[in-house]
């Protein structure tokens, strides 16, 4: 019982949290407003022209609610993918997916495919077929004997990896004039967030998130080992399929609108597990939460730490996370995996 | 409840299981034994549907077992694998909970049911006082235990075991299959239990299934199965068979290769060793490892000195059990006497049944004999005398050395045994 508690304060702490740091990071920027004002423009119908209306709901709102779906989603494949190939090392973008994104875009820029076409930017959706592509490419590589063996899926989307990467750096050599862009791209930011990258990424996120649902129990049971979870009921190699599908789908919609924001699916989920353990009916939402509220506040800093300047948000989150991370790993003095 | 029809098996080119075939009844409990890759886990892994055979048929009560879904399986089968180590920081509480996990639905709400079927196994297993520890901070038989009490609540009607003792102290070994041996008993689960332990699975089990290089080499009753001959052959070591004396069930004694070493055939120098009551066991072990040629005379079968001798594989002049010794015994105990080079007498007890082993004796002058002196003729003299006069006569007529011991005699016999290499 006492874990229970636990479990729920933990989860009620981190929402509250959330909530706090949403309205604070509305209220931060050129413009500024105290959280008052932020919450009265948030609730109120009218005036619907006002210029504080249009910052807090056309600007600040869409890069808030954007920022908390690539972190959330982020971690969220974080947890999944370590889970599967249980393996503490593994990142959402160790399949390979980042590399498949910054592909597509690097091509989009250099073979100046930019342009918008009936309000589509192309840059989101390059980046979403390459992260797509790949995977595909990833998983059919890996499949033998119509199961998917978690160390080869790993070693096929290191290789792919790397290739991607060889093609991304050729594209940046031959079009050097475009450096700064694509480094920008690749570095990751949520600057351009809009509602327009929010819907276009929230269908895949959804969808990511429903297959994954589905699944968090089996999940649990894959950590014991492979054949641990089959011979207790589980269909091992179709839960594998669906979380593998469901988590890819979450990267690519993600790495689509915001670029390769690295390190969050990495140490979020090593946090939540720290706080709530190994239970993935647990761990899933609290490390969703965790890295909604981590990217928001990283991307604060990001953008007032040099204003009017600013600093891409996965420079911060290295930054950041990084030694937080190391500071719980000394500290907690247990094997946290 | 679990038949298999005509089972072959590959890795790749390699055949691992050659036409297996045999029938799991309702409430049995087989063992499975063999070397090291003769298949025994390749065959449970067919079983379990980790594997699927290049042959033959499965079939787990009527249905054909790639008929069950996973799900159905897991209710019906539940499996102990041979690694139980779990990375992973889950309560033992919850990591029992996990075994319901075919019997709940996708979203792994937690019923009542679900409760007291976890509350039963914990405490059939005596795991309730560490639930809400750590399975990570459980020794190596604790874990067992509570893997096993995820297996007790699938509420399966089949246990499958791959080595459930491996690495464990005879303690835990002992405890882990009472455990197995009461859930086949109490809760009518049929076993099936691949051990590496020959002695220990042949204390439980109802029948053994010895595999040898993919076959089936024999199969049935534990002491059709575990013979001198069987063991010898499939695992290739010189072995012997015993009896526990307890559960009536055959134990297999090892027996180490440099006490195996073929005795010098030549050998010219060979020992008669006239002992009984376990008194000649030490030197029947020292002369052994000597190497040398022994043989022993007169024995009652069954007496502790004529076991051993047997299990050496000397030479023993042997008459039935509390018989005392005839004229028959006699003449031959004389033959061997006749053919050694030193006589050994140990210091056993005489009677009116041993007398004779004594008395011929006198009748060999020219023999070197080695009196175990140690306690004094007298106190073990039960012939009124009779030996006691014996004794010394022979001293006086014959070529008689004494010791006090074994060290005594350790030393007499390799003082003896060079100066017979030299000359």
């Amino acid at each position: 019982m006492k874990k229970k508690i636990n479990y729920f304060y933990i989860v009620l702490i981190i929402i509250a949290g959330l909530i706090l740091v949403s309205i604070i990071s509305l209220s931060l920027g050129s413009v500024n407003l105290s959280p008052y004002e932020v919450v009265k423009i948030i609730f109120s119908k009218k005036d619907m022209n006002n210029s504080l209306n249009v910052i807090i709901n056309q600007i600040r709102l869409p890069r808030i609610i954007l920022g908390f779906l690539v972190g959330a989603g982020l971690s969220i494949a974080g947890v999944v993918f370590q889970g599967v190939i249980r393996n503490p090392m593994v990142d959402p973008y160790i399949v390979g997916i980042s590399a498949g994104a910054g592909t597509g875009v690097t091509m989009a820029i250099v073979l100046n495919l930019q342009f918008s076409f009936l309000f589509f930017n192309t840059i989101p959706l390059t980046a979403f077929a390459g992260a797509l592509i790949t995977v595909y490419i990833v998983y059919n590589l890996a499949k033998t004997n119509g199961n998917v063996p978690v160390v080869t899926f790993l070693l096929a989307g290191v290789a792919v990896g790397f290739v991607l990467n060889a093609v991304m750096s050729f594209l940046m050599v031959i079009g050097t004039r475009d450096l700064q862009k694509i480094i920008y791209w690749l570095l990751g930011s949520l600057s351009t967030a809009s509602w327009y990258d929010i819907k276009l990424m929230i269908p895949y996120f959804l969808i990511g998130n429903v297959m994954i649902i589905f699944f968090l129990k089996d999940l649990n049971l894959i950590l014991l080992g492979e054949t641990h979870a089959q011979h207790l009921g589980v269909d091992v190699e179709k839960t594998k399929k669906y979380l593998i599908v469901g988590a890819s789908l979450i990267t690519a919609s993600v790495v689509s609108v915001s670029g390769s924001i690295g390190f969050i699916g990495l140490i979020v989920p090593h946090i939540a597990r720290l706080l709530v353990g190994p239970d993935h009916k647990k761990l899933y939402p609290t490390a969703a939460i965790l890295g909604g509220m981590f990217l928001i506040i990283s991307d604060n800093l990001a953008r007032i730490l040099l204003a009017p300047m600013e600093i891409p948000v996965g420079i911060i989150t290295a930054l950041t996370g990084g030694p937080y991370f190391i500071y719980l790993l000394r500290k907690t003095k247990k094997e946290i995996w | 409840m679990l038949k298999l029809k005509g089972i072959d098996f590959s890795y790749g080119e390699q055949q691992i299981l050659h036409k297996i075939d045999f029938h799991l009844r309702e409430n049995e409990f087989i063992g499975i034994i063999g070397p090291n890759g003769s298949g025994k886990s390749t065959l449970l892994k067919n079983i379990s549907k980790l594997l699927d055979p290049d042959q033959g048929f499965i079939y787990l009560d009527k249905d054909l077992l790639n008929n069950y879904s996973y799900k159905d399986l897991a209710k019906k089968m539940a499996v102990v694998p041979q690694d139980s180590e779990i990375n992973f920081n889950f309560t033992v509480y919850d990591l029992v909970m996990m075994g319901r996990n075919p019997y709940q639905d996708r979203w792994g709400r937690v019923r009542e049911k679900d409760r007291k079927k976890v509350d039963e196994a914990l405490q059939l297993t005596d795991t309730e006082k560490f639930k809400d520890k750590s399975i990570q901070n459980l020794s190596g038989g604790e874990r067992q235990r509570v893997i096993i009490a995820r297996a007790i609540v699938q509420e399966p009607e089949l246990l499958l075991l791959d080595e459930p003792t491996a690495s464990l102290d005879i303690n835990y070994q002992r405890n882990i299959f009472d455990l197995i041996s009461n859930l086949n008993n109490k809760l009518d689960m049929s076993v099936l239990a691949v051990s590496h332990d020959l002695n220990l699975i042949s204390q439980y089990c109802d029948r053994l299934i010895l595999i040898n290089q993919g076959y089936v080499h024999t199969m049935g009753k534990v002491e059709e199965v575990i013979t001198k001959e069987n063991i010898s052959e499939v695992y290739k070591t010189n072995v012997d068979i015993k009896y526990n004396p307890i559960t009536e069930r055959p134990y297999v004694i090892i027996i180490p290769h440099s006490k195996n070493i073929q005795r010098r055939k030549t050998n010219s120098f060979i020992v008669h060793l006239i002992c009984g009551g376990g008194t000649g066991k030490d030197i029947m072990s020292i002369l052994n490892d000597l190497n040398i040629r022994v043989s022993c005379g007169v024995l009652n079968r069954g007496d502790t000195d004529w076991e051993k001798a047997k299990r050496l594989n000397f030479e023993v002049v042997e008459i039935p059990p509390f018989a005392p010794i005839d004229n028959k015994a006699v003449q031959k105990n004389e033959e061997k006497i006749s053919a050694a080079d030193l006589i050994i007498v140990s210091n056993t007890p005489f009677g009116w049944g041993n007398l004779d082993n004594i008395r011929v004796l006198a009748n060999f002058k020219d023999k070197d004999i080695l009196f175990i002196t140690t306690p004094e003729i007298e106190e073990r003299d039960f012939t009124e005398g009779e030996i006691t006069a014996l004794f010394h006569k022979i001293k006086k007529n014959n070529n008689v050395f004494e010791t006090n011991d074994n060290k005594g005699l350790c030393s007499f016999i390799n003082n003896r045994y060079e100066k017979m290499l030299y000359d």
